[in-house]
């Protein structure tokens, strides 16, 4: 079939190539800039999750934490 | 079996907590309170950490608080809508090998199944899934089963449309169970598109119907965990 090639996003085809344990290699890269970035490890807000209860706060957002300074805020 | 089985099997998630699927009987939850305890897991959420939440299919939530894993979330179930039981689940799982270490994840099937639910993201992750799956499999000459899996499953309408091509006596019999089929079966892709539109919105409704009483009993915990406070 040649077809995949021509309907799937060539990004997402060279994600799919990798191994698992490539993405996992992958995966484990993403997380440690995250945190430097001040990522937090609460999960986003999902209210379309059956667990989601409007009263428990919310993790502050990743330019709102100390030794996060913004240079730039982009606007909505 | 979360975010981190989509990684393994191709999706791409950026999961900030790890999903345990485990079997809820006593031995096996007190192993795992052991391993709780020596990540200093605190139970974050209602319902309490015991089996007869686990059995009703609610998740019990935890933030570990020790070494590299402070911070981390952990959600732990034993039962989920439309999914086979634990022991039906862990006959079948993949096993794979990081870094030395074996990791037991959930089938891709009952994954694909795990992830019809009502919330907008796991959509994409599933459409996602299978066309890793397809992408992973088509040149090895793929076996009547995994055909017949991704006629069942597969939703990129123009992959459904050359399947059922190459694999007309199939389609037709699968038509049975899925049959928006009948359209890949036809090349009609805005049909086709339309259809599994319908599709996703019948599973969201009866994951909704599913969790209605569920949410109320979660409701109820909530209010009696704070009148404790």
């Amino acid at each position: 079939m040649e077809e995949l090639e021509s309907i799937v996003e060539p990004e997402w085809l060279d994600w799919y190539r990798l191994t698992p344990q490539e993405r996992w290699a992958e995966s484990e890269r993403l997380w440690i800039s995250y945190l430097a970035m001040g990522g937090s490890l609460d999960p986003e807000p999902d209210s379309q999750s059956p667990f989601y209860d409007p009263e428990t706060p919310c993790a502050v957002p990743a330019d709102g934490r100390p030794g996060v300074r913004v240079l730039r805020r982009g606007g909505v | 079996m979360g975010g981190q089985a989509c990684v393994f099997y191709g999706a791409a998630e950026f999961s900030r907590d790890t999903d345990l699927m485990i079997l809820a009987d006593a031995a096996n939850l007190e192993r795992l309170q052991e391993a709780l305890d020596e990540l200093q897991a605190v139970r974050i959420a209602v319902p309490p950490f015991e089996a007869r939440w686990l059995e009703r299919g609610l998740s019990v939530h935890f933030r570990c608080s020790t070494g590299e894993a402070a911070g981390m979330r952990l959600d732990v179930m034993s039962k989920m809508r439309g999914v086979a039981p634990f022991p039906d689940l862990w006959s079948r799982r993949t096993v794979l090998e990081i870094a030395g270490t074996e990791i037991d994840v959930l089938s891709i099937a009952d994954l694909v199944r795990a992830k019809k639910t009502q919330r907008d993201k796991d959509w994409p992750m599933l459409s996602r899934l299978l066309e890793a799956d397809f992408a992973a499999r088509r040149s090895l000459d793929p076996d009547g089963a995994r055909v017949e899996f991704w006629l069942r499953e597969l939703r990129t309408p123009a992959l459904l449309i050359q399947l059922a091509a190459k694999h007309p006596e199939l389609t037709r019999r699968v038509v049975t169970f899925r049959p928006l089929l009948s359209l890949a079966l036809a090349g009609d892709e805005i049909g086709l598109r339309k259809a599994l539109r319908n599709e996703e919105d019948a599973e969201r409704e009866a994951d909704r119907v599913y969790w209605e009483p569920l949410k109320r009993e979660l409701e109820r915990l909530r209010g009696a965990e704070r009148a404790q406070k």
